[in-house]
């Protein structure tokens, strides 16, 4: 015999409003995926590439210091090595505004690059938990007779998928940033370092975005758990597969890589060929060493395909956009 | 064709139609139903799910208007919802989700806080009957205990209103009894009104004051249970230990038709309004009956006939 009081009671408490309701979809989207073998990995490798990006900040802040640590590591190695960080450290320390700023651009661009494979990897994870499985076992129904819409059940999803790649991508290039000049040498390098920051910003929002509705449009393509990421890992090897060689034939084809499409909004962005002029122009020795680099790249990095990626990603989006709209229904 | 509708209205249809393709689900449904009970009947493909569907939006109408609990279907959908619970026909759960922490979260789509939502999460499985299993994944459950899940799901945020499709489906005799029992409590104890679709004439004959019966997509008959078995008075069941065959001879004096049933209840046909004469002949008789079922067939007969009406129209 029950212990306590097992009748039907009624409930009059206050509701939680919609947007509470979204955010509970996206909170077990994301605790879904957390739980899932192998992701705690993803995750703990992109923080630990933030702390080892936040060591490299560390270091080239040290350059701009006079008879800093790097200087006194490059004397102990080679004197003429001394001699050459001193003087490199005397110019970069007159002109913060151009050193900080070109340095921590650059390196931000490589590294929101670089965590954007791994974050497209586990978002590949993620897929079939988003809206597949709720399609295969039918869940969609429950979704739709509770009190949410199907705009709400979506954006909860939306917000699922955002929310990895917050913690894949976007949380360890802000964490780089903050801790990387937070043990700067000086507090004017939060400051110098702005363009950096919104840059990254910029571009690693606008690439979760896309990245979540092509994802959330991939996962409605089949009702089969183990399609839809196999879907979505072949369109990415395959846009990587066709990028080098459409380079060659029809240039167009690289924008179905959607990896290439957001490489090329990512050099819009950041412009790494600007940072290189600028420090071919100003930055002793330094410069000169980077005269050397060829004028075809220069020009690669000067002219990205930018309207053509954005085209294309609208298209992709629009897409799944569809795919979503025609799939994602109580029947 | 029409029930009480002195209560204010739960339901209220003006020409609710459904059409898939050529094929029209719902034609021109007009219903005023009252809280209470409620059966919806009707052979498979009458169109009983469409309608449950229609009304929780979970297909658009093709035309035609309905309010659920006073408002508007399709312009309030989330509000009706909130106060809606519903258990779908086939299996439909999270899978690799706890059926606790399952309950839990359609309570908080519902727009319970989340340490509310527990709580009812347990209260609910503790009302359907689920024990220690809660705590496995749903996956893993029998086919009673995802009904029973099912359930729990549909109640857990306290709604005015329960759909339920075919709850009983694929249960043993004793889960159906027991899942039965449960709704008959819905509406009778806690006044939540309940409408359940089946074919099942049985299931909808124990809990159910109201019928609606559909065929074709079309409503052929809404009446209480109590007045579609005044209209097949006459006969009855009688359920005696033994003098079986006394019982017969006396009712053939009577000039009445009786016929003794393979689970060895006595059917008369009195063909009277009242049961008076069939008890006064017991009573002379001296025959103290275990049970008296009245117009046992009445549900079936007017399910029968209601067809073979809709059959002969079109």
């Amino acid at each position: 015999m029950p212990i306590h009081d097992i009748r039907y009671q009624h409930w009059e408490g206050a509701h939680v409003g919609v947007w509470g309701r979204r955010l509970v979809i996206a909170r077990n989207g994301l605790m879904a995926v957390l739980q899932t073998k192998g992701v705690w990995q993803l995750v703990g490798m992109c923080w630990v590439t933030g702390l080892a990006m936040s060591a490299v900040l560390f270091m080239v802040g040290q350059l701009l210091v006079a008879d800093s640590v790097v200087v006194q590591w490059a004397g102990n190695l080679n004197p003429q090595l001394q001699m050459f960080v001193r003087l490199l450290t005397t110019w970069l320390e007159q002109h913060p505004e151009i050193s900080v700023r070109t340095t921590q651009n650059i390196l931000f661009h490589y590294y929101s690059m670089y965590l954007m494979p791994v974050s497209i990897f586990a978002l590949g994870i993620l897929v079939p938990l988003l809206i597949t499985r709720d399609l295969a076992s039918n869940a969609i129904i429950i979704y739709s007779s509770k009190a949410i819409s199907r705009g709400d059940y979506l954006f909860g999803k939306f917000c699922s998928a955002f929310a990895l790649l917050g913690i894949t991508w976007l949380g360890p290039v802000c964490g780089a940033w903050f801790v990387g000049n937070l043990v700067a040498p000086d507090w004017r390098f939060f400051w110098h370092s702005r363009a950096a920051i919104g840059h990254s910003l910029v571009f690693v929002v606008s690439g979760m975005i896309v990245l979540s509705v092509l994802a959330m449009g991939m996962s409605s393509v089949s009702t089969k758990e183990k399609s839809t990421p196999a879907f979505w890992y072949m369109w990415w090897i395959f846009g990587g597969v066709i990028t080098p060689i459409a380079a060659h034939t029809q240039p167009w084809l690289r924008h179905l890589s959607f990896n290439y499409d957001l490489n090329q909004i990512a050099m819009a962005i950041f412009r790494p060929a600007d940072d290189i002029k600028i420090a071919q122009d100003n930055i002793p020795l330094l410069g000169d060493m980077l005269r050397n680099i060829k004028p075809e790249t220069m020009a690669a990095l000067g002219t990205p395909a930018f309207k053509g990626a954005i085209v294309a990603l609208a298209v992709m989006g629009l897409l799944s956009t569809l795919i979503i709209r025609r799939r994602v229904k109580p029947e | 064709m029409r029930a009480d509708t002195s209560l204010p209205l739960i339901i209220e249809t003006k020409g609710l139609t459904k059409v898939y393709g050529q094929q029209r689900a719902l034609d021109a449904v007009d219903l005023k139903v009252a809280p209470g009970s409620i059966g919806l009947l009707g052979p498979n493909g009458a169109g009983k799910s469409t309608f449950m569907k229609c009304l929780l939006q979970l297909q658009p109408i093709t035309s035609g208007s309905a309010c659920l609990l006073g408002r508007e279907v399709g312009t309030e959908g989330r509000e009706i919802r909130k106060r809606v619970g519903y258990t779908p026909e086939q299996d439909c759960h999270i899978p690799g989700m706890v059926g606790c922490e399952y309950v839990t979260y359609c309570a908080q789509l519902c727009g319970l806080p989340f340490q509310a939502a527990r709580q009812r999460a347990h209260e609910m499985l503790d009302f359907v009957g689920m024990g220690q299993e809660r705590y496995r994944k749903i996956d893993t459950y029998s086919t009673g205990m995802k009904q029973r899940m099912k359930l729990a799901q549909a109640i857990v945020h306290d709604p005015q209103i329960v759909f339920l499709d075919e709850p009983t489906n694929g249960l043993d005799p004793k889960g159906q009894a027991q899942i039965l029992e449960l709704v008959h409590s819905l509406w009778k104890t806690y006044g939540i009104t309940v409408v359940v679709s089946s074919h099942l004439l049985h299931d909808v004959d124990r809990i159910c004051e109201q019928i609606i019966i559909i065929a074709r997509g079309r409503v052929l008959v809404h009446d209480t249970l109590e007045n579609l078995k005044a209209r097949k008075r006459g006969a009855a069941e009688v359920v005696v230990g033994e003098r079986h065959a006394e019982l017969q001879a006396a009712c053939t004096r009577q000039q009445w038709v009786s016929e003794l049933l393979p689970n060895g209840h006595i059917k008369v046909e009195h063909k009277e309004d009242s049961l008076n004469p069939l008890l006064n002949l017991l009573h002379e008789l001296k025959i103290a009956p275990l049970e008296i079922i009245p117009s046992p067939n009445a549900l079936e007969e007017t399910f029968v006939q209601a067809l073979e009406i809709s059959h002969a129209n079109t």
